[in-house]
């Protein structure tokens, strides 16, 4: 008769997790008594408290359902991150979720359900913990994306539900398979069993390939790579702004996140992969940059954006676990910050939810210029400008894949950020050339929660360009990243 | 007791100091502000000169990734921060009097002389790639806001030039790093960790991209026309975009230690392009009617020169570039602003306008002087440099040297007929009378002028500045 063994539960590696649910489980409940804003104010308490208590799991080491759950360092690093993007989330919905149409209680919830599933990847040791997150982290996604009674909304929504729900069947055919390769769902497992492909006998090396790139695709649904980008721009410029903040920053660098799990870690040595990623790195480089070029709605502009910055996060992917995850830990945070704050302008300004016109942006320093100057910093970071965070973000993402030996995905990189400078520059430009024409703005935008953010993520990026060790010197460990898998 | 050492970076951070107090003052007290910051960033370029130069100054930055603060003001590079400082501080003197509620503009020429400083004194690779693009950023805002009609494509065009450039420079740069495998970044440490065979060449040639695009070469100059017809007229963001030219150096001080046997590979086709730019420009700008892109291709003309010298590798070419690249600041700059005094006066940049030296003789005889400097007449320092570059050339190669030589028979034509066209002939039927120079006026084309005349006549205290940077440099290649 088998023995029934108790579970390996310890609470404390859980606790930043259990925090961000209890504030989701509040908004549900809560919801039928106190106002949306009171929600908003408590969840970003639980927000704060679970960066606290992941600040105290540092070089814990600790992990809870037998390596099921890891609350390692790297776990901590990429957690905050999430969690900086949720606060900026949280902060912009203070003022706009009314203007919105999305101001009420289950707004508050899923978000935070949402930041749950997400963490949940980040603290992922095996696969299907980091399904179950994945599979939160979108299911709130597709709600949060409909929320707005619109035609757009409704039309993005159904749009992200769609192509997620293919793209999650993908990613759990490819689970399958790598169980069936390996015999294990642990990252460490399967990182010990591929680590001596002698180990596999030929026709599970041909499962594991077809599982790694099975999963490469379900992923690749997830941070809109080329070609399974085609919901971005339509999702996120259909969504209502501040959704589009929380999609592109938060929910992009939890799946980053899960990809550095399993490509990083668990499937480090796996052969196929890596060969498969840089030839969509190149096309999401190049598709996601001359898309861009050629948007009239700065919203959809910034979308496009997303979708070409992908290339670049995914380039630190191509580097070694030492050097992307380095460099990945460090970029997700800068554009976090610089997306979030970017979009955070564009939240308070817009006078419709389809955001603005690239050309009804000319003057703005003159009406706004607080804010003219605050976005105009942030597109000279997401070009990759000095002395701003995004040049160290993108020279990282180039070292990685340079010193991998993908030194033509550099140079190609290199010159598709030609085009990116100047789609970033024309709306950047444009604030500053005076202009006679009537505002075009939402007059009573500015409050105070958007402007702190927007100050937080201008700040951030100006201090993190100029001294970039103050987030790096943390990241910079190469120990952090050589147990991606678990140990 | 005060280690010298920090004078350059003080020297670097104390215009963008400037520029933010400018935003922080009153109104009234901005000019003030400007020409007192502008002026003290020259004061202490003379201090590190008559010091003899600093030392180096050389600091972690980002110790995890090798990427050192290391400073370092002398030779070239103090010449060039000290003409530099001082074509500012004549923009701000011109700037402060002629732009209406000119607060911006006097910021973003600070901030800009920020990023020129540090751009001549950077000896880290990656710290020189961040000044590189942080001069960009305030010159792209000089477009956009003072800029005329069509700037917006004028400054796509510039800035991604300009960027598709730099960014093959940064993977060239990461690349000279890692299969170098130097420590860090700066310059010593490369030096010292060079990178062999094939991998060089295209290393140069990524580096070189960034550079031809800057200097301008052939090829990759054709922003360079726009980027000056579309800025303000009043010239002051042309002489900015004038002190822009750091590709020369760039080459000399990076590209020649670190590519050695990439830049004797090449010299014959870089030869080859320089002098077909020079020549090339010249004849252009013999056809404008404006005098702003006469002016851009003059300048064109003049950086072909110095890519000629620099790119031969010869010494007395590549000092004569060098000399050249900083005096042609002073009256290039100096030029684009009296063309803006004569916008100013008859509201047009127009060539053949005619007639101006009856009311404005002083104008006219300080842009004639300024003239014969830019065309090379023995006596100004521009023929130093010229002569020297020919010189220097002629040794590796005598037909592209003579090639290159007709273009300073060209560049007497052209500025000749455009001066002649412009402020001789009759004056037009109706035209008003024009002021003559009033005020700070005769300073801000007359101290260039003076400069330009001393350092013609006696060239030996720039050249005992340059000539052991220079020898130095050159040593890298073993001997020539």
């Amino acid at each position: 008769m088998p023995q029934l063994v108790a579970p390996d539960v310890a609470f404390l590696p859980m606790l930043p997790i259990l925090l961000v649910l209890a504030g989701a489980l509040l908004s549900t409940l809560l919801g039928f008594w106190v106002g949306r804003r009171t929600l908003t104010a408590i969840n970003i308490v639980a927000v704060l408290l679970s960066g606290a208590s992941m600040v105290s799991l540092w070089n814990g080491g600790l992990s809870s359902f037998a390596g099921g759950l890891q609350a390692d360092n790297a776990a901590v690093l990429l957690g905050l991150t999430v969690l900086v993007g949720t606060l900026m989330t949280l902060l912009v919905s203070l003022d706009t979720a009314w203007r919105e149409r999305v101001s009420f209680p289950e707004f508050d919830a899923m978000l935070m359900y949402a930041v749950t599933g997400c963490l949940l990847i980040v603290f992922s040791g095996d696969l299907i913990v980091m399904l179950i997150g994945l599979e939160i982290m979108s299911l709130a996604g597709y709600v949060l994306a409909t929320f707005q009674g619109s035609r757009r909304a409704e039309e993005s929504g159904l749009k992200y539900f769609l192509l997620g729900a293919v793209g999650s069947a993908i990613l759990i055919y490819g689970i399958a398979f790598v169980y069936g390769a390996t015999g294990s769902l642990n990252y460490a497992a399967i990182a010990a069993r591929v680590g001596s492909v002698s180990n596999l006998t030929p026709e599970n090396v041909g499962i594991l390939v077809g599982g790694s790139l099975l999963l490469l695709a379900g992923f690749g649904f997830k941070i809109a790579l080329v070609p399974f980008h085609q919901w971005t721009p339509d999702v996120y410029s259909g969504a209502p702004t501040t959704t589009f903040l929380f999609l592109s920053t938060v929910v992009k660098v939890a799946a980053f996140a899960g990809m550095l799990r399993v490509f990083g870690g668990a499937l480090t040595d796996a052969p196929g992969w890596a060969s498969t990623l840089q030839i969509l790195t190149a096309a999401t480089l190049i598709i996601g940059n001359t898309a861009a070029l050629f948007q009239t709605n700065f919203k959809r502009m910034l979308a496009y954006s997303a979708v070409a910055h992908t290339g670049f996060l995914a380039m630190c992917l191509l580097g070694t676990p030492e050097l992307g995850g380095a460099a990945l830990g460090y970029y997700l945070l800068v554009y976090t910050l610089m997306t979030g704050a970017a979009a955070a302008v564009v939240a308070a300004l817009q006078r419709t939810e389809a955001g603005f016109e690239i050309n009804d942006m000319r003057g703005l320093y003159y009406r706004h210029p607080g804010y003219a100057i605050a976005l105009s910093v942030c597109l000279a970071s997401l070009a990759g400008l000095p002395p701003f965070a995004g040049f160290f973000g993108k020279y990282l993402a180039f070292q990685a894949a340079f010193q991998n030996g993908y030194v033509w995905i550099s140079v190609l990189a290199a010159i598709t950020s030609v085009a990116a400078l100047v789609y970033y520059l024309r709306p950047a430009m444009l604030m500053f050339m005076p202009d006679r024409t009537p505002a075009r703005e939402y007059a009573h935008g500015q409050r105070f929660p958007t402007t702190f953010t927007v100050g937080l993520g201008v700040a951030g990026i100006t201090v993190l360009g100029i001294l970039p060790n103050v987030w790096y010197s943390w990241v910079a460990n190469p120990a952090i990243w050589s147990f991606l898998a678990g140990r | 007791m005060f280690d010298p050492q920090w004078l350059p970076t003080i020297m670097i951070f104390l215009p963008l100091l400037g520029s933010l107090l400018i935003l922080l003052f009153p109104d009234r007290w901005r000019d003030e502000v400007a020409g007192f910051m502008s002026a003290v960033t020259l004061g202490l370029g003379l201090m590190i000169w008559y010091a003899g130069g600093s030392g180096l100054l050389s600091l972690n930055w980002i110790p995890a990734l090798g990427i050192t603060y290391s400073v370092e003001l002398s030779g070239v590079s103090l010449a060039l921060a000290m003409v530099t400082a001082f074509m500012s501080f004549i923009a701000i003197l011109y700037a402060a009097r002629r732009i209406p509620n000119p607060g911006t503009m006097l910021a973003l020429i600070l901030a800009m002389e920020t990023g020129l400083l540090g751009i001549f004194a950077a000896r880290d690779l990656i710290l020189f790639y961040v000044f590189f693009e942080d001069a960009l950023l305030p010159s792209l805002l000089m477009l956009a806001i003072y800029g005329k009609a069509h700037r917006m494509r004028a400054l796509v065009k510039f800035a991604a030039y300009t960027l598709f450039g730099s960014l093959l420079m940064l993977v060239s740069i990461i690349g000279v790093r890692y299969l170098g495998g130097s420590p860090t970044f700066a310059l010593v440490d490369l030096k010292q960790n060079l990178v062999t065979g094939p991998a060089q060449t295209w290393l140069y040639l990524g580096f070189l991209t960034a550079m031809a695009v800057k200097l301008p070469l052939w090829p990759l100059h054709a922003w360079l026309p726009d980027f000056h017809e579309q800025n303000h007229d009043s010239g002051i963001p042309d002489v900015m975009g004038t002190l822009y030219k750091v590709g020369g150096y760039g080459l000399f001080t990076f590209a020649i230690p670190l590519f050695p046997d990439a830049s004797l590979e090449l010299r014959p086709i870089l030869m080859g392009l320089a002098a077909f730019t020079a020549l090339y420009s010249a004849w252009i700008a013999f056809g404008q009617q404006d005098w702003k892109r006469l002016l851009a291709y003059a300048g064109l003309s003049h950086m072909g020169f110095v890519a000629l010298g620099v790119f031969s590798l010869n010494e007395t070419a590549v000092i004569g570039a060098m000399y050249l690249l900083a005096f042609q600041n002073l009256y290039t700059g100096a030029l684009f602003l009296s063309v803006g005094m004569v916008q100013e006066r008859i509201g047009s940049l127009d060539t053949r306008v005619g007639g101006l030296m009856t009311g404005a003789g002083a104008l006219g005889g300080l842009t004639m002087a300024l003239w014969f400097a830019s065309i090379a007449v023995p006596g100004f320092a521009g023929f130093i440099g010229e002569f020297s570059v020919l010189l220097g050339a002629y040794q590796v190669s005598p037909w592209l040297a003579f090639a290159a030589g007709i273009t300073t028979i060209a560049a007497a034509a052209y500025a000749l007929t455009a001066f002649q066209t412009t402020f001789w002939q009759a004056r037009p039927l109706g035209g008003v009378m024009v002021r003559d120079l009033i005020h700070t006026e005769w300073l801000i084309l007359g101290l260039p002028l003076v400069i330009a005349i001393f350092f013609g006549v006696y060239s030996a205290p720039a050249l005992n500045l340059m000539q052991p940077a220079v020898k130095s440099v050159l040593a890298a290649l073993g001997g020539n």
